[in-house]
């Protein structure tokens, strides 16, 4: 992949993250946190945005979402089926659930 | 109680008292959670379910949160309360219905039918207060699980990382074979 293409891509990542975000806090602020996994503090920042701003975040090399588990019991739940169908999934969002609870 | 004196206070209670009959709840709730008189939500309910409520007590055992299935359902909706509860400053009855909504919501993506009714998810966070329940955090999984308060919970081990050998093989579902 070109450097500059690179650089395109992570600034369409960034701009589609960003209005999602925004749209997100915008319909239902408390489900919008839940969804997102935001302090309120950076919620507050993002909803903020004004689109001129949100051009010039989405616009460096670096994505702006990342990772919110990095629990390897979460991943194995989420990527296999359990003996009854679906059950695995639904534990891995049990966990999910409860670990954003924690870090709240 | 909230005074009801304002007509803006009492659309906001109009409003919220469609939501809950919308989400299917029963009419106990909407007296405990609205100041509108009895009348007036009889008559909300008939117009927006195009019927009359069902009769009868709510049910009132922590019990039922304790069987396998229902324990899993109502674990998600509890988890998710409480994250709803801790990021964001909003009244009960609000994180209620919010989590209530994203409980549905995951449990149909995932092909489930959902378990928990809202009369139910309502009721369980009453007995949260109450402290007759509380979430437990399993030892093998560290997710957290409905049990009853002050049991003992040491080596709590969760529904889902020790599934009982009839798990999912319901009787509904056996007559549908």
């Amino acid at each position: 992949m070109q450097p500059d293409q690179l650089l395109e891509e992570i600034r369409e990542a960034n701009m589609a993250y960003l209005m999602l975000a925004q749209h997100m806090l915008r319909a239902d602020r408390a489900q919008g946190l839940y969804r997102l996994g935001l302090s309120e503090e950076v919620a507050n920042l993002i909803a903020a945005l004004t689109p001129g701003q949100l051009m010039k975040v989405a616009g460096g090399n670096l994505l702006m979402c990342r990772f919110r588990f990095d629990d390897e019991m979460v991943w194995n739940l989420l990527t296999t089926n359990g003996k009854v169908d679906n059950t695995n999934s639904l534990h891995a969002n049990i966990l999910m659930a409860g670990k954003m609870a924690e870090a709240a | 109680m909230r005074a009801n004196k304002s007509i803006v206070g009492e659309s906001r209670e109009i409003n919220l008292a469609v939501h809950l009959i919308k989400l299917g709840a029963r009419l106990q709730v909407l007296e405990s959670e609205t100041n509108l008189s009895y009348e007036r939500l009889l008559k909300l309910y008939k117009e927006v379910q195009g019927k009359s409520p069902s009769k009868g007590m709510l049910p009132f055992s922590t019990d039922w949160f304790m069987s396998w299935q229902p324990n899993i359902h109502s674990s998600l909706f509890l988890n998710i309360y409480e994250y709803l509860n801790k990021s964001s400053a909003i009244d009960e009855i609000d994180a209620v219905i919010k989590a209530y909504e994203l409980y549905v919501e995951k449990i149909q993506a995932l092909g489930f039918e959902s378990v928990l009714t809202v009369t139910r998810a309502w009721r369980l966070v009453k007995f949260v207060d109450a402290g007759m329940v509380q979430l437990t955090s399993c030892t093998c999984c560290s997710g957290k699980f409905i049990t009853h308060t002050n049991e003992l919970t040491s080596d709590y081990v969760c529904g889902l990382c020790n599934m009982p050998a009839r798990a999912g093989k319901t009787r509904a579902k056996a007559q549908l074979h």
